[in-house]
């Protein structure tokens, strides 16, 4: 809300409303914050060594793992899997970043009840603490894709990206994962501080499902099923699609271009959906069990 | 003074102090008594948490298994012969003790300093030796029920095949591997004491480059002979390389001979205990010239 | 024979160099003696670097130069042996393992100093009773108030019967009950233990004057005045404290305060929000000119007492500002 020092304020009972400026002035602030948090590094050498040490370790564990079985099918797969573990990073970053934002200003700055009690709206708010993130992440795999493309011959090249394709599934994914964060926040509202092991398993549980490092085919077919229900799988194939040219997955690969958009879509909704309300709800919880100034200090 | 307390006796509790500056020197068994009493009750802590917040234990399991299901999945997608599936096992159940060593040892003293409690540990007779031996103690035996449940639930989800060389000599390593990495965890946390955040951000960055070059998912020869003897430096390269020979008869992928990697590892173990002596006097003399053992300095 | 010295600072000094190279002194300088059984006040605003001072006697921060002893022994080279007989409390704190019950988390902090089980559980139960936390021995930490949190800190620096007690601001923050019962209990434990000694540092004035035996005056890194409470307000008796509570405020007080005979004006805020101001004057004969010199700016006085001179008006005329008027000007607060 804008805040007007001189002006006479409104009638009891009447409130002014949020406007879309007012939000866009907490993302702004949020993600000014967030930036903020994130580089408070003594060295820039440190937080650049960082910032590329972790994806672009885990990127090598997998490409020794190829490398060692050295078959026909490691070959094959090898881009898509190489894609799909450099995207990825994404998904853990945000969902990571919106819903952390919670832990970390009930716990360690105690700060959550000030936000609370202003006029901010948290979702806005959430959603601009990662904006940081987002911004390390995709830096890191830009590094990582043209490290791919220039020593592992990976079979990326900018001039066959199909551009159309990668500019509409890229944003829905990005939704699907500030909607998980949510999903996430809704539950770290009301959980002790320990509560970094509720991202960890999600992050994990998609990794295992999602097709990231292989093909969904793999997975026992109830395993398989469930990954089909979750948006990251269509937004790494639509991605593995714009940007090599060629699916991952059989279980994905008679889907049409449409199909795969309209599934991501379609999911993102109900994603974005499902975490607000649970958001909401658990917001409601915390308050009526009195945790949104609780320090746990395990 | 009686000898079963080194610092005040119980009986003396209530009479009067020696005069000031007659404190008799502690003999080696008072010494002795008072550091293993710190330690056991700083291991206590850890034992208990673990009882206390069975929902950890939940994480502490679920997690390493998500992950090396998908390690396990990638070799399966590739036609990998089945003992990589005991290889991937192994390395995951070991993650627990990096993780324990880097968050629950390293960073530990940093976050002891955030939390105030830093200043009474080191206000207290006890050596800073014993408090680490205590959280070591402690730790392993957190980290032992998550990697106990890791293999044994991974055995069993995945069928792993176990051709067991000699139990005596692959507990042996175990145990040196443990001795190795915790008096490495020993010195990293002398040096974390002297830093901040950064403490924190190092040791994230350094759990993904270790997965790496100890090989917690690949034969570590994978990466060349050289290299993986560089990499030796980390306790768990040969230890796990160690392990895997003696369990599941894998000679042919081995680095070096078992009994040269024993001797590495109980030679690490001597070289990081000494080291950690002396970096840990070093560091708690230049933080408190440097003022940066609490936060409040005035 | 005057008794032992518990603590024994010579010319201690203390620099810190910040982030960005800017260099500061938080104690300049510093020398005080504290005798065995004596419980000694640092009396000072924030930043006035008491809390610097207890970290180098109770051997958590080097000073840059300098000496100090406790008990008898230097606190740089000797430390292992002056933190077998130190212990200490700092206010605010909220340091435990949330995990850990009050009980298991004061035993905890007895076997770093090496107590038997036994003894040490035995003393816990009896010092949680004198402060009333008994019924919560079997509590989380993580469930206790503040209030609470700092009865069991307040329990473990006695927990291991120390020679030398540093209580660093032990009552901040505590509702007046919980502050009277740890005082209460630091009076009696000081009179009832013989040889035993508390350093304790407040910004309270009240608490200083009840408790300590001596207090030095600490402002901007420097010890201004050592001496008893009672010693030190006598210092005062060479000037007419006047405290009266005036409407509407005065507007330019700097004015007056160079009226003759005046030695300070200090303006303040009233509980019901009328000025109260409280003048330092050289003798009676000036109130008569004082009185004047507010009506002539039209200030009405409401109330006025001839008042006896306490810590605070002799922290004002050493400083020429309150205690709580922030911190002190040459320093940084953490």
């Amino acid at each position: 809300m804008a805040v007007e020092t001189n002006a006479a304020p409104a009638p009891a009972g009447h409130s002014p409303a949020v406007t879309w400026r007012d939000r866009w002035q907490t993302f702004r602030l949020s993600a000014w914050l967030g930036w903020q948090v994130e580089s408070n590094w003594a060295d820039p050498l440190l937080f650049a060594v960082y910032s590329m040490a972790k994806p672009i370790a885990s990127a090598l564990i997998l490409v020794i793992m190829y490398r060692i079985i050295a078959n026909e099918t490691a070959e094959a797969l090898f881009p898509g899997m190489y894609v799909g573990n450099a995207l990825f990073m994404y998904v853990g970053a945000l969902m990571f970043g919106v819903s952390w934002v919670i832990m970390e200003e009930r716990e360690y700055f105690q700060i959550l009840k000030y936000i609370y009690l202003s006029t901010a709206s948290m979702y806005w708010y959430l959603a601009g603490r990662a904006v940081a993130k987002f911004l390390i992440t995709t830096l890191a795999v830009v590094i990582l894709l043209a490290f791919g493309a220039a020593f592992l011959d990976l079979p990326l090249r900018l001039s066959q990206v199909d551009w159309g394709l990668f500019a509409t599934v890229f944003p829905l994914g990005i939704l699907t994962m500030i909607g998980l964060g949510y999903l996430l926040a809704g539950v770290l509202l009301i959980s002790a501080r320990h509560g970094s092991g509720y991202v960890e398993s999600v992050a994990g549980a998609l990794y295992l499902l999602c097709g990231v490092v292989f093909p969904l085919d793999v997975l026992p077919g109830w395993l398989a099923a469930a990954g089909k229900v979750i948006p990251v799988t269509y937004w790494l194939e639509g991605l593995r699609r714009a940007l090599l040219g060629q699916s991952f997955a059989q279980a994905l690969a008679g889907y049409s271009d449409g199909q795969i958009v309209l599934w991501l879509a379609i999911s993102t909704v109900v994603t974005l959906g499902v975490s607000v309300w649970f958001f909401g709800r658990m917001d409601h919880v915390a308050r009526s069990r009195g945790l949104i100034d609780q320090v746990t200090e395990h | 003074m009686a000898t079963a307390s080194p610092t005040t006796a119980p009986d003396a509790l209530d009479s009067a102090p020696e005069p000031a500056a007659s404190l008799p020197d502690l003999t080696l068994i008072q010494r002795l008594v008072l550091n293993l009493r710190a330690a056991r009750a700083r291991a206590y802590v850890r034992v208990v948490a673990t009882g206390r917040e069975l929902s950890w234990l939940a994480f502490e399991v679920a997690l390493p298994i998500l992950s090396a299901a998908a390690y396990v999945y990638i070799y399966e997608a590739l036609g990998a012969p089945p003992r990589y599936t005991g290889f991937v096992l192994l390395g995951s159940a070991m993650t627990a003790y990096w993780m324990n060593v880097l968050w629950s040892m390293a960073s530990q003293f940093y976050w002891e300093k955030q939390s105030g409690l830093l200043e009474t540990y080191f206000l207290a007779p006890a050596s800073r030796v014993a408090l680490l031996l205590g959280m070591a103690g402690g730790g392993i035996f957190m980290s032992t029920s998550r990697a106990a449940s890791t293999l044994i639930a991974g055995s069993f989800l995945f069928g792993v095949q176990y051709e067991v060389v000699s139990w005596p000599l692959a507990i042996l390593a175990f145990v040196l591997t443990l001795a190795a990495l915790y008096c490495l965890g020993m010195l990293f946390s002398s040096v974390f004491l002297m830093y901040g955040r950064e403490a924190w951000h190092m040791a994230n960055a350094l759990q993904e480059p270790v997965y790496l070059l100890s090989g917690f998912y690949f034969p570590v020869r994978a990466l060349g002979f050289w290299t993986a003897m560089g990499a030796s430096l980390i306790p768990l390269t040969l230890g796990l390389d160690a392990m895997r020979q003696l369990m599941f008869g894998a000679p042919d992928a081995a680095l070096l001979p078992v009994g040269w990697e024993l001797l590495g590892l109980a030679l690490l173990t001597v070289v990081y205990f000494l080291l950690a002596l002396r970096s840990l006097a070093a560091m708690e003399h230049l933080a408190k010239r440097e003022g940066r053992l609490t936060l409040k300095w005035q | 024979m005057s008794a032992p010295l518990s603590v024994d600072v010579q010319n201690v000094s203390r620099q810190f160099v910040t982030k960005k190279g800017q260099t500061f002194w938080a104690l300049r300088d510093a020398s005080l003696q504290v005798q065995e059984g004596e419980l000694f006040g640092l009396l000072g605003p924030n930043g006035a670097g008491k809390t610097t001072l207890i970290k180098i006697l109770s051997t958590l921060l080097l000073p840059t130069s300098g000496q100090a002893r406790v008990a008898g022994f230097d606190v740089v080279r000797e430390a292992d042996k002056v933190r077998r007989v130190i212990n200490m409390v700092s206010g605010g704190e909220h340091s435990g393992y949330g995990i850990l019950t009050v009980r298991e988390s004061l035993w905890l902090f007895s076997q770093f100093h090496g107590l038997p089980s036994k003894a040490a559980l035995a003393r816990i139960d009896e010092l949680l009773e004198v402060v009333g936390l008994a019924q919560h021995a079997h509590t989380r930490i993580n469930k206790l108030s503040t209030g609470m949190r700092q009865k069991m800190n307040f329990v473990r620096g006695f927990l291991n019967d120390p020679r030398v007690l540093f209580l660093d601001e032990p009552t901040l923050g505590l509702d007046v009950e919980t502050s009277r019962i740890l005082r209460s209990y630091v009076k009696r434990w000081v009179k009832e233990k013989p040889g035993r000694t508390i350093l304790l540092t407040t910004h309270y004035m009240a608490e200083a004057d009840e408790l300590c035996d001596r207090l030095a005056i600490i402002e901007g890194g420097r010890i201004l005045a050592c001496d008893t409470p009672a010693n030190l307000k006598r210092t005062m008796q060479d000037e007419v404290v006047l405290r009266m509570e005036v409407y509407p405020s005065l507007a330019e007080p700097q004015r007056l305060a160079q009226l003759p005979g005046v030695l300070r004006l200090v303006p303040d805020r009233g509980q019901n929000g009328h000025q109260v101001l409280t003048w330092g004057l050289a003798d009676d004969g000036v109130i008569g000119t004082v009185i004047q010199a507010l009506q002539q700016d039209g200030v009405r006085i409401l109330r006025l007492e001839k008042a006896d001179p306490t810590l605070e008006d002799v922290f004002m005329r050493m400083v020429g500002r309150r205690l709580t008027d922030g911190n002190g000007q040459s320093n940084h607060s953490a």
